[in-house]
């Protein structure tokens, strides 16, 4: 008897069904990410039982002593503005063009989001080859229409081997922009366009006035989204130039990761982190806010 | 009588005229998929070229003798047998155990009155949007403590700890607007919270369910940052580690080094075009609603 009302108190109930999820996700998620606030006052190794605490030393130093850092930041910001520009862009048009009745959508839909599902490692190791300079696809198709002299080593010159490196992000990020497009044009109402039309609106003054007003939801949760995907990006510069040549193409999360792991200064990497965390933070508290007002009007 | 008609609109009903604009849509449509295409050909031709032939044919010339041999060695040298048997083992465990757990705390937010029930959404709100690639170091501080390196446990808990905030976001969403009629009766009927979960709440969100488990699989199956931290071990390695490893030792082996390219990317892509629906309709949930 006495088990049996256990089980049917309520408050056991929901810590039996929440617990499991909640303390993973504390353990695992919410501590490192206070723990790296931490770590980032401390002169450690990462494996010595002894942290040594050094004040703020770690982020003067990345800030006055760290001249790869200063790039890192540089080329996040840039990779950042051209994700919020470039590949929502180009999702919107293929979304709008996939929105008008027109032959083979459903594939043409398919193939723009093939490469989103692909492992960005591997995205990485396909694009390396493609730009090889010698036997790659952009070479070869270049020289086969006799521009040889535009044949570059796309990832070994320091001048363009983040934007060689963020041509294969495009390729693999727009269909995911253009897939939440076509979402948010589902809820386009269809009366109202309509009804613009026999006004004699033009394609572009329906756009302008109808479809765009109505995607202003939408545009913010892919706008947010970019900013937030190219912060981390990490998988794919790894893979493609390590953050190399000569840390030309070094990112944030990749430095604060090499600092790290591989020269074992936890200190300095977690103060980089830290950075990295607060640039996101400006992006995320007010969209979280902003997620919580929609919720409650919907309620 | 007839002849004042000017051609009328009507003539044409059956056939509507055509329009230029939508032609030339649909044309730049197909460039661009053409374009996007492209790198899977180009891949998939290079895998079956001999190096010699890779360096003597054009990138776009089909293999004339395909080099099936490639697909061989590059399992054999690449280790593939251990790398996929470790992907395949995480990630059977993970996904449905993250969608269960996920489920079943979504269900109490959503259902149960709870003091902190509107904290806890928060909390699990900003981990939606919070990148782990922030966090390596201290992820493998915190694995490390447990001893759990190199191990299942050592790299699914973190995979757990990762995907529950957006899965119980969105089943948050999705048993909130299930009508309450539902759930009180059977709580009427003597159900337990349990119970109701399981007969109730379970069934009704396969679609929803089947959406997350593919999104999450995909995620999953292709995970780099951390197992790169976690794992060290080559015997422990996924495949995306090993294809990176691959890349690193081999890549003067473009046949080959290709080959490795399809057996990684190929799953994840069999998955995809099987259950593309559910894909879109799970991304649709997620993050567009009205």
């Amino acid at each position: 008897m006495a088990t049996r009302a256990i089980w049917s108190n309520t408050r056991i109930q929901a810590a039996l069904l929440l617990g499991p999820a909640l303390v993973v996700y504390v353990v695992f998620a919410v501590f490192p990410m206070l723990d790296v606030i931490w770590l980032s006052f401390f002169k450690w190794n990462g494996l010595d039982p002894v942290k040594v605490y050094v004040g703020t030393t770690n982020y003067v130093d990345v800030f006055t002593k760290d001249p790869v850092f200063w790039v890192a930041f540089r080329n996040t910001m840039i990779w950042t503005a051209l994700s919020v520009a470039i590949p929502p862009m180009i999702g919107l048009a293929l979304a709008l063009g996939l929105n008008q009745p027109i032959f083979g959508r459903n594939t043409l839909r398919a193939i723009y989001y093939l490469p989103v599902i692909i492992a960005p490692i591997a995205v990485a190791t396909m694009w390396r080859w493609m730009y090889d300079p010698f036997f790659g696809l952009f070479g070869q198709i270049l020289t086969s229409m006799g521009l040889q002299s535009w044949v570059k080593d796309w990832l070994g010159n320091r001048d363009i081997a983040l934007y060689s490196a963020f041509g294969a992000y495009v390729w693999q990020s727009v269909g995911f922009s253009m897939v939440l497009f076509l979402a948010g044009l589902q809820g386009v109402n269809r009366s109202l366009v309509e009804a613009a039309r026999i006004d004699g609106a033009g394609r572009w003054a329906i756009f302008r006035y109808v479809t765009l007003p109505a995607l202003r939801t939408t545009l913010t949760i892919v706008l947010v989204l970019a900013i937030i995907s190219s912060l981390k990006a990490f998988d794919i510069v790894y893979g493609l130039t390590g953050g190399g040549p000569a840390q030309s193409t070094q990112m944030l999360a990749l430095w604060a990761f090499t600092q790290s792991m591989q020269i074992f200064d936890f200190g300095r990497g977690s103060a980089i982190s830290v950075v990295l965390l607060g640039v996101t933070l400006t992006v995320v508290i007010p969209y979280v806010r902003w997620t919580q007002k929609r919720e409650e009007v919907a309620e | 009588m007839t002849f004042t008609t000017l051609p009328s609109p009507q003539i044409d009903a059956g056939r509507p005229p055509r329009d230029w604009v939508l032609v030339g849509l649909w044309l730049s449509l197909v460039i661009v998929a053409v374009i996007w295409i492209a790198p899977f050909v180009f891949i998939v031709f290079t895998s079956l070229k001999s190096t010699t032939q890779v360096m003597t044919t054009s990138a776009f010339s089909p293999p004339l003798e395909p080099q099936f041999s490639n697909y061989a060695s590059a399992w054999a040298r690449g280790r593939f047998d251990t790398t996929f048997v470790n992907s395949a083992i995480i990630t059977a465990i993970k996904v449905p155990l993250g969608l269960f757990i996920s489920a079943m705390a979504a269900y109490a937010l959503a259902k149960i009155p709870m003091r902190f029930g509107k904290l806890i959404l928060l909390l699990i709100l900003f981990g939606t949007m919070i990148p782990f690639q922030v966090m390596l170091a201290p992820i493998f501080t915190m694995v490390n403590g447990f001893g759990l390196i190199d191990t299942y446990p050592g790299v699914i808990l973190p995979y757990l700890a990762f995907g529950i905030p957006y899965q119980v976001f969105i089943l948050h969403g999705f048993f909130r607007a299930i009508p309450h009629e539902l759930s009180e009766a059977a709580r009427i009927d003597g159900a337990s919270h349990f119970t109701t979960f399981r007969r109730v709440f379970l069934p009704v969100s396969l679609p929803v369910l089947a959406a997350l488990f593919i999104l999450d699989f995909v995620a999953t199956w292709n995970e780099f940052a951390m197992a790169l931290v976690l794992l060290q071990d080559r015997e422990m390695w996924t495949l995306p580690l090993g294809l990176s490893a691959f890349q690193g030792q081999f890549s003067r082996d473009y046949g080959q080094l290709n080959a490795a390219i399809v057996m990684t990317v190929l799953p994840a892509s069999i998955v995809y075009l099987i259950f593309q629906r559910y894909f879109v309709s799970g991304l649709m949930s997620g993050s567009v609603k009205g």
